[in-house]
């Protein structure tokens, strides 16, 4: 009986310290991870030396950001009604890696293949809906880069945004390149949060 | 009775060792994460060798402090934003490198992104130790923008000749013994740069 209650016990605590799962898609490998504190979840793509890691940012969380920085309420709502996953990128391969997020495509629900609505689109539209100059500039270096060229050991996180709805589901093809080689990869399953 | 409690000490012991057998491997991948960070190499040398774009700004007190004028001395160069988490988690370890190495070895200068005094003051109050190299202020990005940043944080060493020599994009731990070494033989080394 002591044993039996021991047995969960552990059971528990290794459930409470593991809480990831993983997921090997050939040479890659996606880890699934839930902060046990806050439930936030993230996704990372381990591939040859180069992580990709997607973490969820609540429309909560967004909104707030942008309010702190200058948005109005208008605003920073309209920016909190895409879904935000905070992105980042880390080279821990010996060679240098870059990557465009042009070439990005992410999946929802009904199928259709979509671009990521980039940094450059963002300003355009602040610009046209009179966003503060201070407020653009958060803005502009908040956002992960369009284009990037990581050397070993280089990093880089900022947001990106996701056509879709809270709470629904998205898969995110994802593409870099190393020397003369392309490698390509799907984060499947990644949740919005909401 | 007597069986049944022997078996249950064979049991607790077989139980110990798998939690004794986690705690070991636990441990291992924590350490092999640690030794990983230590051994990290905090800059990447840039082609070319470019000579560093403009850099005059003022500091908090209305100084103003030109990268021109610091030619002869090793210079790193980091831009950074309150709002953004690694700047927020990298300047400690600046602060410490500064301590370290002093101003006769390297002159640091931080180049603050959109922001004002008033809120850099507020996350400087946030720090154990507040910074005592130059924070200077790029409040419309105009300086940001002439120099090759993509994302923040991003941090280059300038030589004594004016030249970006090397750059570091991601948060860093710019207080590593080997960094500490590495900026001090930039330093000691030939005045004809690096």
């Amino acid at each position: 009986m002591a044993l039996a209650k021991l047995q969960l016990i552990t059971i528990a605590v290794l459930g409470f310290v593991s809480t990831s799962t993983m997921a090997d898609d050939g040479g890659s490998k996606i880890q699934h991870l839930v902060d046990p504190q806050t439930s936030i979840e993230s996704w990372v793509l381990h591939d040859e030396g180069v992580e990709v890691e997607l973490i969820q940012i609540s429309p909560d969380q967004a909104r707030g950001f942008f309010l702190a920085r200058g948005f109005d309420r208008k605003n920073a709502d309209f920016y909190a009604a895409s879904c935000v996953l905070a992105l980042r990128v880390r080279n821990k391969s010996p060679e240098t890696i870059s990557y465009d997020l042009v070439n990005w495509r992410y999946t929802a629900a009904d199928g259709v293949k979509r671009r990521l609505k980039l940094k450059d689109k963002w300003l355009r539209e602040w610009q046209q809906r009179g966003v503060s100059k201070s407020a653009q500039i958060a803005f502009e270096w908040s956002q992960h880069p369009s284009t990037q060229t990581l050397e070993p050991n280089d990093w880089n996180q900022g947001m990106t945004t996701y056509q879709v709805a809270h709470g629904s589901v998205l898969d995110l093809t994802v593409e870099w390149s190393k020397g003369d080689k392309r490698y390509v990869d799907t984060i499947k399953e990644v949740r919005c949060a909401d | 009775m007597w069986i049944q409690l022997k078996k249950f000490a064979v049991q607790i012991n077989a139980l110990r060792r798998i939690l004794i057998t986690f705690a070991i491997v636990s441990g291992l991948l924590l350490n092999a994460k640690v030794s990983w960070a230590a051994n990290e190499e905090v800059f990447s040398p840039v082609s070319g060798n470019p000579v560093a774009p403009k850099l005059k700004l003022h500091d908090m007190d209305g100084k103003p402090v030109d990268l021109e004028k610091l030619k002869g001395k090793v210079v790193i160069v980091n831009f950074w934003a309150t709002w953004c988490p690694p700047c927020r988690a990298e300047m400690p370890s600046l602060q410490r490198l500064w301590e370290k190495l002093g101003a006769s070895k390297i002159q640091i200068v931080a180049v603050n992104v959109g922001e004002d005094a008033d809120t850099v003051l507020g996350f400087m109050g946030t720090l154990d130790e507040s910074p005592t190299f130059p924070i200077v202020f790029d409040k419309d990005s105009a300086t940001l923008r002439a120099w090759p940043v993509r994302g923040l944080p991003t941090t280059f060493l300038i030589d004594k000749k004016g030249h970006i020599a090397y750059r570091a994009i991601g948060g860093r731990h710019f207080d590593s013994p080997e960094n500490i070494r590495f900026i001090t033989e930039q330093s000691e080394g030939s005045s004809m740069g690096k």
